[in-house]
C-alpha cells in the first residue's frame, strides 16, 4: 500500500469531476430539488381527504357526529344529501361518506351500539384508512357524552374491497412504471453507444432518413418491451395476484403505449448526454419526480395546491391513472376518465417521437 | 454533363467550428475512377472535409456535388461508401453480422460474401467483433463500407494504427478497386501511401495548399522527397 498511489487516483477523480460541471451540479443539486420535493408533498400543507356526512337521523346525537366530523383536521367533511354523496363518490370527488340513519339516536340510547354505514371508494387504501379513523374518532367524543357505546360500523367498498390492499394499490401502477423506467434507460444507454461506438455517424452517412432510424430503434424495443410488459402483467396478476377487475388486454394497451414513448423518450434524451453516465443521471431528474408526483405514491388529490398542477401536466400521472381505472375500477374505452388517460399518454408519443426525429440529425453534424 | 466527370466537386468550402476555421475556402475536384490522396497533419481538415462531403457537417459557405448531385442528397448516399477513422463496428455482432447490417441499410447484402472475402475476413465472419485484433476490425470497418459496392469511396485515415504488411495488402485492394471504376479519396498522413495516390492534395490549416500527381508536386516544390515537398509546400502561414 502506497499512500501516495493511492492519493494520485483520489486526486484524479477530483479532477475529472471538476470538468463535469453536469455531474457535479447533480451531485448537489438534485439531492435538495428531491428532498425538498418529498418535503413540500409530505408537509406543505396538502388537502385531507374528502368525504361526506350525510345525516336522516331525527334525534341530536347525528347533528353531533356531523359536526364533530366537520371539525376533524384530517378529513375535510361536509354535510350532503345521501343522493348528492352517491354521485360525488361515483366520480370521485369524495373518497367515502358516513350514513347516520334516521333512528340512529334511538338506537344509541335504547341498544348502546352505533352501527353507521361506511361508504368507501375504496380505491386508494390511504384515503379509505383517513376516513375510517376520523369516522371513529367522531364516535370517540360521541360515547363521552352520551355514554359507552359499541361501535360497530359497516363499511362497503365502491372498488376493491376489505381484502385490497396496499400492493393492489401500488401494483396497478408499477405495472406500468417498471416498463417505462427500464425500457427508458436501455433506450437511452443502447442509443449513447451507437453514437460512442462510430457506427450513428455511419448510419447518418448512408441513405437511412432519420424517421427510418427512429422507427427501427423503436419496433426494435417495444418488442423487448412487449415481452417485458406481458411478463410482468402475468406475474403481478398469477403470482402476486394483484387486484383486477379490468380487461388485461387493455392493461396490455396501455402498457404497451408507456413503453413505446419511454423508447422515444430514451432516444430524445440521450441526445442532451455524451456518455452512458451522464444518460444515467437522467434517472434523478426525469424519474424520480415522476414517481413522487405522479400519484404512484401519494395520492395527487392531497398534494399542495401548485404540485397538484404540476402531477396533471406530467404523462406519466395519466398512465398510472389509466391503470388504476383499469384495473381497479374496471374502466374501459368507453369512459371519458379513461379516454383522457389513454388519449394523453398516446400524445405524448407522438410528442417524443417527432421529437427524436427532429433532434437526432442536428445532434450528429 | 461537364461536372459528371468530377466524382466530388466541392467549391469554396467554408466551415467554421466556433472561431476556429476548419475549412477555409477549399476547392477539391476529384475525377472519376482515381484514387485521390488527402495529405496532411492532424488537425488540418482533412475529417472535416470528408463528412461535408457526405452530408454530416453543413458548411456555412461554398457548394458540395456528389456523383453530379448537389449535397446534401440522401439517394446519391447510396452509391457512397464512407469509413469512419475509428472501426465503426457493433462489438457483440460477429463481422459477417456486422457487413451484412451495413449492405441491408443500402438494400446490397448480396455483397456480403465478396467484401468479407476482398479483405480476408470470409474465415472469421463467425467471430464476434470484441474478440477480433485491432487490424481485423480495420479491415472489417472497410468491408461495411464497401458492401454496396460503391462507386465513391471515402476512406478517412483508412490505415492508422495498422501494420506495414497489411497497409500493403489494403492499398492492393484500393488500387484494384480503383481500376474496376471506383473513385477513391483517402485521407492520411503517411507518406509512403501517397505514393501510391493518383493525385495528391496538400491539406492545412483548412486550405488546399496544393495539388497534383505525386511527380507534379515534387517538380513544383523543387526536391525529391515527396516528405520534403510536404513541408516546403505547407511553409504558409494561417492567414
Amino acid at each position: 500500500m502506497n499512500a501516495r498511489r493511492v492519493e494520485a487516483i483520489t486526486q484524479r477523480l477530483l479532477h475529472q469531476f471538476r470538468r463535469d460541471r453536469r455531474t457535479l451540479a447533480l451531485l448537489f443539486g438534485a439531492p435538495l430539488v428531491i428532498l425538498g420535493l418529498l418535503g413540500y408533498l409530505l408537509r406543505g400543507g396538502g388537502d385531507v381527504p374528502k368525504m361526506g356526512a350525510v345525516n336522516l337521523d331525527s334525534g341530536q346525537l347525528g347533528s353531533l357526529v356531523a359536526s364533530t366530523l366537520e371539525g376533524s383536521k384530517t378529513v375535510s367533511a361536509s354535510s350532503m344529501s345521501q343522493a348528492d354523496a352517491e354521485t360525488r363518490l361515483r366520480s370521485g370527488d369524495i373518497a367515502g361518506y358516513v350514513l347516520l340513519p334516521a333512528d340512529f339516536t334511538a338506537q344509541v340510547q335504547q341498544h348502546r351500539v352505533v352501527a353507521p354505514e361506511v361508504h368507501l371508494e375504496g380505491s386508494q387504501p390511504g384515503l379509505s384508512q383517513s376516513i375510517l379513523q376520523s369516522v371513529s374518532q367522531s364516535f370517540v367524543s360521541l360515547a363521552s357524552q352520551a355514554g359507552g357505546v359499541q361501535f360497530t360500523p359497516r363499511v362497503s367498498f365502491l372498488y376493491g374491497g376489505p381484502s385490497f390492499d396496499t400492493l393492489d394499490y401500488f401494483g396497478a401502477a408499477f405495472i406500468g412504471l417498471v416498463v417505462f423506467f427500464l425500457v427508458f434507460v436501455i433506450t437511452a444507454v443502447a442509443f449513447l453507444r451507437e453514437r460512442g461506438q462510430g457506427t450513428l455517424e455511419r448510419l447518418m452517412a448512408s441513405p437511412l432518413r432519420r424517421a427510418e432510424i427512429v422507427l427501427g430503434y423503436m419496433l426494435g424495443f417495444t418488442v423487448l418491451a412487449l415481452v417485458q410488459s406481458a411478463e410482468v402483467l402475468a406475474f403481478s396478476l398469477l403470482v402476486l395476484h394483484v387486484h383486477n377487475v379490468g380487461n388485461v388486454a387493455l392493461i396490455f394497451l396501455l402498457e404497451a403505449l408507456m413503453a413505446i414513448a419511454a423508447v422515444n423518450l430514451g432516444i430524445f434524451l440521450s441526445m442532451f448526454a455524451r456518455t452512458e453516465f451522464q444518460a444515467v443521471q437522467f434517472i434523478p431528474l426525469v424519474i424520480v419526480p415522476q414517481v413522487l408526483l405522479a400519484g404512484i405514491i401519494f395520492p395527487i388529490s392531497t398534494e399542495p395546491g401548485p404540485l397538484q398542477w404540476l402531477s396533471h401536466v406530467l404523462p406519466l400521472t395519466y398512465a398510472v391513472e389509466g391503470l388504476r381505472n383499469i384495473m381497479i375500477k374496471g374502466a374501459d374505452l368507453t369512459w371519458s376518465t379513461l379516454q383522457l388517460d389513454v388519449g394523453v399518454v398516446l400524445g405524448f408519443c407522438v410528442l417524443v417521437i417527432l421529437a427524436g426525429a427532429a433532434t437526432l440529425r442536428r445532434r450528429i453534424a | 454533363m461537364a461536372t459528371e466527370t468530377y466524382a466530388v466537386d466541392a467549391e469554396d468550402v467554408v466551415k467554421l467550428f466556433g472561431k476556429q476555421r476548419a475549412l477555409d475556402g477549399v476547392t477539391l475536384r476529384v475525377r472519376r475512377g482515381e484514387v485521390y490522396g488527402l495529405l496532411g497533419p492532424n488537425g488540418a481538415g482533412k475529417t472535416t472535409l470528408i463528412r461535408s462531403l457526405v452530408g454530416l457537417v453543413a458548411p456555412e459557405a461554398g457548394t458540395v456535388s456528389v456523383l453530379g448531385h448537389r449535397m446534401p442528397q440522401l439517394d446519391v448516399l447510396a452509391h457512397v461508401g464512407y469509413m469512419t477513422q475509428q472501426a465503426a463496428l457493433y462489438p457483440d455482432l460477429s463481422a459477417e453480422e456486422n457487413v451484412h447490417f451495413f449492405g441491408a441499410i443500402y438494400g446490397r447484402v448480396d455483397g456480403v460474401r465478396d467484401a468479407l472475402e476482398l479483405v480476408d475476413l470470409w474465415d472469421r465472419r463467425k467471430s464476434v467483433v470484441a474478440s477480433l485484433s485491432g487490424g481485423m476490425r480495420t479491415r472489417c470497418s472497410l468491408a461495411c463500407a464497401l458492401v454496396h459496392k460503391p462507386d465513391l469511396l471515402l476512406l478517412d485515415e483508412p490505415t492508422v494504427g495498422v501494420d506495414p504488411q497489411l497497409r500493403v495488402q489494403l492499398w492492393d485492394r484500393f488500387r484494384k478497386m480503383a481500376a474496376e471504376g471506383t473513385t477513391i479519396v483517402v485521407s492520411s498522413h503517411v507518406m509512403d501511401e501517397a505514393e501510391r495516390c493518383d493525385r495528391l492534395g496538400l491539406i492545412r490549416f483548412g486550405k488546399l495548399l496544393a495539388e497534383g500527381s505525386v511527380a507534379e508536386i515534387k517538380a513544383k516544390a523543387g526536391v525529391d522527397r515527396l516528405e520534403e515537398a510536404f513541408l516546403k509546400l505547407s511553409e504558409v502561414s494561417p492567414a
